[in-house]
């Protein structure tokens, strides 16, 4: 008897103290280590990076401040055709990954039954793997002794590897798990008998995607487009083990400025503003997710 | 048009209807196989190139050799990087870990001023580009007068990482009702026990598949060891510089078969602990943006796989 009044006597304070806590000092104590470690390894060497961008002769900041690696980035004829070109093999790219995803994860919603699980473990898997490994495969495919080339019969194809065709085509099975993802989870949420309300009305395939499925679905899409560019967009790896000088990209310009060139005046300018590009496309797409959940 | 037409009397041809259904799943099948292929076909190659009796990677294949293993495992600098990498992940996974879990607590079971911020801070280096958070350490450091060693390869993969594990903690965090942990309390128990006997055992095994994924993301790391490692090697950098060496491409194809044979154990393993506690975390695993979006406010958390709708 005595040790259930005890246990009942204790219940209430205990159950105070818990909550109290909650409120007032465990989340600090909690998210001290994180947090301050970010701050400390993450915000501020970024900082360190924008004040870079802005001194005369980085990395001595007794130099005064400046705006002209702004200037110089920015009206530099090669980096304004290199920024076109990264932009134009990142939308090529995306469209192939887009004409794969959305089948892709209209087949996993609605069509593949217990190969759904499957089908997402592939692709996870797919992206887990070494990425420098995956780049270096295709180069055994499309070289000029590769796969292809022997497939192919006739004179070896040189353009194959070392090309804008060659990043393109890793570029876009790279990403492939990014892009159908986020498409995915949105098809998800679609109620299937929409899809059969739609053909007892009489609509055939191409209208119930184009009224019902792409409408509902826009806004994973749209997500899905915005944060693969991002990394797309930065991508080095790629066009460096694939590519050849007809495809140099922002991310091995800025990568060269600062390790070869040790121009950091250049390249912390250009860093930041890939930064803030991608910073503000990151915004927009958490902005279209968050209304999206509350559509849902 | 056809098709509308057809969908009009869809009951009235049943012959011709699974004839369609027959092409449909032909049609599903090949495009599956083409994606599949895009994926896995040159990992596929390249093992096979690993095994090839042959130094220059052509077909058709020539015999098979082990040669290309032996002097893999007996190549020196190869020895070296894979060991800086092996020693490298082994710190950033638990430093990830604990780190990450703290976040994912502190961000689900916490109300409070700046949470969002918060959030925000934790999800950004899940988005933000490698390169970018690589090329501010680099500078960091610099500033500092931080020699650059693999401890500073360890401190910023570490920062890059530990939002991964708050990611895949924080969606099983969600999906557990609070009120357990309530009840217990209710009956008694003290928060120590609360934490071993009702949140540990619904976390434990997504714990163990964040570990791992953790471990992968930084054996696997290219970006951030190039900017903040000295004058070592790591697997990723050995790799990338020998695949511009001709002669050395048929023993990077017989390294990268053993590790990535290795890693498909360890993932698939991963895989499967996520998998016992519903799919849903699988996308976060998949997708670093749904990952974020986990992190900064519980958003984009994709229904758990063969849930009822």
């Amino acid at each position: 008897m005595a040790a259930i009044t005890t246990s009942a006597d204790l219940e209430r304070p205990k159950r105070e103290r818990f909550r109290g806590a909650r409120r007032r000092g465990g989340a600090l104590g909690i998210l001290l280590s994180p947090v301050g470690l970010l701050v400390v390894l993450f915000v501020l060497p970024m900082l360190i990076m924008v004040q870079m961008s802005f001194v005369e002769f980085p990395p001595n900041t007794d130099s005064g401040y400046t705006l002209d690696h702004y200037r110089e980035v920015l009206t530099n004829d090669l980096n304004l055709k290199i920024a076109w070109r990264t932009v134009m093999i990142a939308s090529i790219s995306m469209a192939i990954m887009l004409a794969i995803a959305l089948p892709l994860s209209y087949f996993m919603a609605f069509k593949a039954g217990r190969w759904e699980l499957v089908l997402l473990l592939g692709l996870v898997l797919a992206d887990e793997l070494a990425p420098v490994v995956k780049v270096y495969a295709w180069q055994v495919i499309l070289g000029r002794n590769g796969i292809l080339n022997w497939l192919i019969p006739g004179e070896p194809i040189e353009w194959l590897l070392y090309s804008r065709f060659a990043v393109i085509v890793t570029l876009s099975t790279t990403y492939i798990t990014y892009t159908t993802i986020p498409i995915y989870a949105a098809m998800k949420a679609i109620e299937p008998s929409m899809f059969e309300a739609a053909v007892d009305l009489g609509a055939g395939w191409w209208q119930q995607a184009r009224k019902i499925l792409l409408p509902l679905a826009a806004p994973g899409i749209f997500i899905a487009m915005i944060l693969v560019y991002i990394p797309m967009l930065t991508d080095f790896v790629t066009s460096d083990i694939v590519g050849g000088t007809s495809s140099v990209m922002m991310g091995q310009r800025v990568r060269d400025l600062i390790l070869q060139g040790g121009d950091w005046g250049a390249g912390s300018a250009l860093n930041f503003l890939m930064l803030a590009a991608s910073g503000i496309l990151a915004l927009v797409a958490y902005r279209l997710a968050k209304l999206n959940r509350i559509d849902a | 048009m056809a098709d509308v037409a057809g969908a009009v009397e869809p009951r009235v041809a049943l012959g011709a209807g699974s004839v369609r259904h027959t092409a449909n799943a032909v049609g599903w099948a090949a495009f599956l196989g083409v994606v599949a292929l895009a994926l896995f076909g040159p990992l596929a190659i390249l093992v096979g190139f690993s095994l090839n009796d042959s130094s220059i990677l052509a077909f058709p294949f020539e015999g098979l050799t082990l040669e290309w293993y032996r002097q893999a495992l007996a190549d020196p600098t190869l020895r070296e990087a894979l060991a800086n990498s092996l020693g490298v992940a082994l710190v950033v996974a638990p430093l990830s870990v604990i780190l990450g879990t703290l976040a994912a607590f502190g961000l689900t079971r916490f109300r409070f001023r700046g949470r969002g911020m918060v959030g925000a801070l934790v999800g950004a280096p899940l988005v933000l580009p490698w390169l970018i958070i690589g090329i501010a350490a680099l500078m960091g450091y610099a500033r500092v007068d931080l020699d650059l060693t693999l401890r500073t390869v360890v401190a910023t993969q570490t920062i890059c990482t530990f939002p991964l594990v708050t990611a895949i903690v924080s969606a099983q965090l969600f999906r557990f009702q609070r009120v357990q942990e309530e009840a217990a309390i209710d009956l008694g128990c003290s928060r120590l026990q609360v934490l071993r006997h009702v949140i540990l055992p619904h976390i434990g095994p997504a714990l163990g598949a964040a570990a791992i994924f953790a471990f992968t993301w930084s054996f696997n790391n290219y970006e951030i060891s190039l900017f903040t490692i000295g004058f070592q090697q790591t697997f990723p950098i050995w790799v990338y510089s020998s695949v511009r060496n001709p002669d050395h491409t048929a023993v990077v194809n017989a390294v990268s078969t053993l590790i990535s044979a290795f890693q498909v154990v360890t993932i698939w393993l991963a895989i499967r602990l996520l998998r016992s506690r519903g799919g849903g975390a699988l996308s976060i695993v998949g997708d670093r943006a749904v990952a974020a979006g986990t992190v900064a406010e519980g958003s984009g958390v994709p229904a758990p796989v063969g849930a009822p709708r």
